[in-house]
């Protein structure tokens, strides 16, 4: 047993720059360091969560210059220069964005966990289906995992979204 | 049946308690869900304190091997390196951990011999976690490879014996006989007597096990976050390992946690690790995030792996005289703390049948393999599939329609309430009302032109090799147990017999209320929560309670000091627990808000009463807010503004459950039912099964919300499929785990979830407060059972049972290629 304090050794880092929810930021990161990681603990954003770290339960979700992304699968230096956005993004100074209010109505959540995954989902859905069948909502979500639900409540909610978003104009959402 | 008050008119100027809007039954929706779905809510995985350093644990390929040196000689060296802790570290100062059963010595990190691919042999802390897996790469570990024994059979056979000091794989096991079983297979026209088999799965909730402990050095004490389930009655689970008293260990849980499903009951290993290595770092504080591979292949967590051999002893019009079970529970390493799954099918041991003669006959057998812990059903799941797979075996050999012979079998309405004969008792239901119901309902929409089953469409489906198929099944749900007989195991089974019905001590549940300031309400939970909805379910039972809104309701959680010992949220308790328990929170404190409105108006406490929300003179209609009689009791010692109650369980009170209680017999009180009818389609040229659809009627008496009700049934059917189909945790002959990520361990996503048609029924149960039985863990009882019958329906013409489980594609290809040989 050793109980030597810890000083930090040199590790090569790298400067990258992005947008985060809207905000420019930039950072030293290790090039090991993955996005997932680098979101959650170095820039505080909960709303990714982390469920497998290899890229099959979707709870890491993020979108990265437009397209959603595994942010497990990809590290945070392949971000340099790019757009994220998380769920953090989505509400509007606390009023929920359809597609959280319509989780919270049809009870599409429980332990919560995958959530923010499924929302973020859902929104690539949506902005490419604004009016999805099944089929498409089934391929739309077959890369999310949610042990609590059992899934119907999360069809209910993106219908649900689907419906009240129309009119709204799915552009303006993005 | 429906729920009467649902909507009732609220605003009545009189506050006439019958006009109010009860909440309570109605799908008032989440408190949790904002926080969660704007990114806000913070799981463990999120909690960070300043100066945190994080540990990483060293796991040991080998399944079975004996250390022979641990060099951590190079870890030291590294310039991150806070703390190396190996097992002979901790034999120093601290304890193993609680063991279920005697005789076993386990360490947080093993010490002479490592026993599973997985097991953790040295933890290492730095400052993060990268480097702090950088570390842990550096310790070199020489071991003495050891035969492993993998197979749970063969264990018996003690060749190699995993615990020396133990002496046998085999620690416990138990033959229990109800009635004359053997009388009745004497007497018996046929005996049907068969195997089955039951993979290693679990619970695998979306969020790993996390703790951060922190160690208090002025005042020798731990503070641990983490998500351990049962906070509060397994937190000796940590403080026995640390070897400090319960007050010296406080125990947390976040308000949110990413599902448990009785898996993390066990995570006691890393909640003890962090706390030693915080308190070798003189309070720094330490946090562990369990990553997936880890829980998969050695995260304490995998759960029931069966063998069973069922006999049934049958008259010729299908009469079951008797039921004789025997089965191993292979279960890994160690026998885990508190309780094992062994023991729970006592609750049901003859499913939703009139069988009063009964052998009940288990093993419990040690491997090479992660140990296992609680998942939803706690065991009841096994045993029903293996009873209704003997139900389709007897049905063929005696030649009746399966479901003419489960309804000659079923336990009737005029039985209710109805004591099994392993003494537990069955509150309530209709159940060939029920099974009826079911089969009507597919038999309309199903069993006709342009239906799943149409005769014809089945028909050309056979030709190409797809089978169709539907079994109409009614399955229990044991719910709301009790405590006391938890531990049979560790009890002198002898001294049972003669025990006393006074020795028996349950477990209350416990809930406390404060009126703020403001007249809203503050109330705490001693249990935790992982998806549930308890918050929400508290805000309504209270908001009923004191006729105010749930809105005005936050509810917060005790931590494992604060509270008293509880059981908590396991085994279907909580809609039955916390409906007595805010029944009697609830007049406990309007009593005391009488009283104080009565002391301040100076008049006798009778001429006051409670309504809407405050106290009222009878006299003169004068009121006093929550508000008011926050501010008149303030700066009062003994406030009476702020209560506590605990609700003892409902057993206690009834007589009924004497003999079971007395006996340490499982005693869980309310039986809600599903009656299930998946129609399945199997593909015989890939043995791929699809689930068409699935409609279920269930019942789980009175609900106290409906949204939360069908969540449940949902989420638990959807494991119920995974269990039924995909998952499984396999071992090759060397003991190597085979599902160590999610690719192999395959959990039902949105593309195996059929269409699912719910049909509800309220049945209330006669021994709760509201009439709600237990409903937290349906859906994975009654799923597996239910598809793997509806498989042997399926390829009834192929002469095929589902008689392994998981029914994976090569199993069941397996099967066909060997009927059609
Ligand atoms: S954590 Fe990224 S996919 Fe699971
Ligand atoms: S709500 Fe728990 S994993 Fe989806």
């Amino acid at each position: 047993m050793s109980t030597d304090a810890p000083e930090q050794s040199e590790r090569p880092t790298q400067e990258i720059s992005l947008t985060l929810n809207g905000e420019s930021i930039t950072a030293e990161v290790e090039p090991r360091l993955k996005l997932s990681d680098f979101l959650r603990n170095h820039q505080h954003i909960r709303g990714v969560r982390v469920g497998c770290e290899h890229g099959v339960c979707g709870a890491c979700t993020a979108t990265l210059d437009g397209r959603n992304v595994k942010s497990c699968l990809v590290y945070a230096v392949q971000a340099d220069g790019s757009e994220v956005e998380t769920v953090e993004s989505l509400a509007d100074d606390g009023e929920l964005h359809p597609i959280q209010e319509a989780f919270h109505e049809e009870h599409a959540l429980q332990c919560g966990f995958c959530t923010s995954g499924f929302v973020m989902a859902t929104r690539e859905l949506l902005d490419e289906h604004p009016d999805p069948t099944d089929e498409e909502i089934r391929t739309g979500l077959a890369d999310n995992i949610c042990r609590c639900t059992g899934y119907h409540n999360i069809y209910d909610a993106v219908r649900r979204a689907a419906d009240e978003m129309e009119g709204a104009g799915t552009e303006a959402d993005d | 049946m429906s729920r009467a008050d649902a909507g009732a008119d609220t605003g009545s100027a009189s506050g006439e308690k019958a006009k109010r809007e009860s909440f309570t039954g109605t799908s008032v929706k989440r408190v949790e869900d904002h926080r969660i779905l704007t990114g806000q809510a913070e799981y463990i995985h999120d909690i960070t304190p300043e100066g945190c350093l994080h540990m990483a644990l060293l796991r040991t390929t080998h399944p079975h091997a004996r250390i022979e040196s641990v060099d951590t000689s190079k870890a030291e060296d590294h310039p991150d390196c806070a703390l190396v802790l190996t097992g002979e570290d901790l034999v120093e100062d601290y304890n193993p951990m609680p063991c279920g059963l005697e005789g076993f010595e386990e360490w947080s990190l093993a010490t002479d011999k490592v026993r599973f691919v997985g097991e953790p042999v040295a933890a290492v802390v730095a400052t993060d976690r990268y480097v702090a897996e950088d570390i842990v790469d550096l310790i070199r570990v020489e071991y003495d490879v050891l035969e492993p024994v993998v197979d749970s059979i063969e264990a018996c056979d003690d060749e190699v014996v995993i615990h020396e000091s133990v002496g046998t794989n085999v620690p416990d096991g138990e033959c229990l006989e109800f009635g004359d079983p053997e009388g009745a297979f004497e007497d018996a026209a046929h005996v049907v007597e068969r195997e089955y088999s039951w993979g290693r799965i679990s619970g695998v909730p979306l969020e790993t096990a996390g703790v951060v402990a922190t160690y208090d050095p002025d005042h020798d004490e731990f503070d641990v976050d983490c998500n351990i389930q049962l906070h509060t009655l397994v937190d000796d689970t940590i403080y026995e390992t640390l070897g400090y008293p319960p007050e010296k260990v406080r125990v947390n849980v976040p308000a949110d946690i990413g599902g448990s499903f009785g898996t993390k009951i066990a995570i006691h290993r890393y909640c003890s690790l962090a706390s030693m290595a915080s308190q070798h770092l003189d309070g720094t504080p330490v946090k562990f995030v369990e990553d997936r591979v880890e829980n998969l292949q050695g995260g304490d967590m995998h759960c029931t792996d069966r063998k069973y051999r069922v006999k049934l002893a049958l008259d010729d019009d299908g009469t079951v005289l008797g039921l004789d079970t025997w089965f191993v529970d292979d279960f890994g390493a160690f026998p885990r703390y508190p309780v094992n799954q062994a023991l729970k099918p006592l609750s049901v041991v003859s499913g939703a049948y009139d069988i009063r003669d009964v052998r009940y006959d288990y093993d419990l057998v040690l491997t090479n393999k992660t140990s296992q812990t609680a998942y939803r059903g706690f065991g009841v799941p096994p045993h029903l599939y293996a009873l209704e797979m003997a139900m389709d075996e007897a049905a063929r050999e005696l030649d009746i329609d399966p479901t003419a012979l489960r309804h000659k079998n079923l336990v009737q309405p005029d039985q209710m309430p109805y004591t099994i004969a392993s003494h537990n008792v069955y509150d309530s239901g209709d159940y060939p009302e029920a099974l009826d119901h079911i089969q009507d309902i597919v038999d309309e929409k199903e069993v006709c032109e342009g239906g799943l089953l149409d005769p014809a469409v089945v028909e050309a489906k056979r030709e190409e090799g797809k089978y169709r198929g539907v079994s109409y099944t009614l399955l229990i749900e044991p719910g709301v147990s009790g405590s006391d007989w938890t531990d049979r195991q560790r009890s002198d089974r002898e001294a049972l017999k003669v025990r006393d019905r006074d020795e028996v001590a349950e477990l209350p549940e416990h809930l406390r209320a404060e009126v703020r300031d403001d007249g809203t309400i503050q109330a705490w939970l001693a249990a935790d929560s992982s998806g549930q909805g308890h918050q929400t379910i508290v805000a309504q039972l209270l908001a009923d309670e004191l006729e105010i809104l749930p809105s005005d309701i936050d509810t917060g959680y005790l931590d494992s000091v604060t509270a008293p010992t509880v059981y908590g949220s396991a085994a279907s308790r909580m809609a039955v627990m916390l409906s007595g328990a805010a029944k009697g929170l609830g007049e406990k404190l309007k009593g005391n808000l009488r009283q104080l409105g009565a002391q301040e108006w100076g008049i006798d406490v009778d001429d006051v009463v409670y309504r809407d929300g405050g106290v009222e003179r009878v006299d003169s209609g004068d009121r006093f807010s929550l508000a008011d009689l926050a501010a008149i009791d303030g700066g009062i010692n003994d406030p009476k503004t702020r209560v506590s109650y605990d609700y003892q369980h409902p057993v206690t009170e009834l007589p009924e459950f004497d003999e079971a209680l007395r006996n340490k017999f499982p005693v869980y009180p309310t039986a809600a039912f599903a009656a299930n009818a998946p129609i399945v389609e199997v593909d015989t040229q890939t043995g791929q099964v699809e689930i068409l659809k699935f409609y279920s009627l269930r019942d789980c008496g009175t609900q106290l919300n409906p949204d939360i009700v069908e969540g449940q049934a949902h989420g638990g059917l959807a494991q119920g499929i995974g269990a039924a189909l995909l998952e499984e945790f396999g071992y090759d002959e060397s003991g190597q785990p085979q599902a160590v990520t999610f690719f192999d361990y395959l959990l039902p996503s949105v593309k195996n979830i059929p269409p699912l048609e719910l049909h509800h029924t309220e049945t209330p149960s006669p021994f709760t407060a509201t009439g709600a039985k237990g409903t937290g863990e349906g859906g994975m009882i009654d799923g597996p059972a239910a598809i793997a019958s509806s498989i042997n329906a399926a390829l009834e013409p192929l002469g095929i049972v589902a008689d392994e489980i998981p029914a994976t594609p090569d199993r069941l290809r397996r099967k066909v290629r060997e009927a059609q040989e």
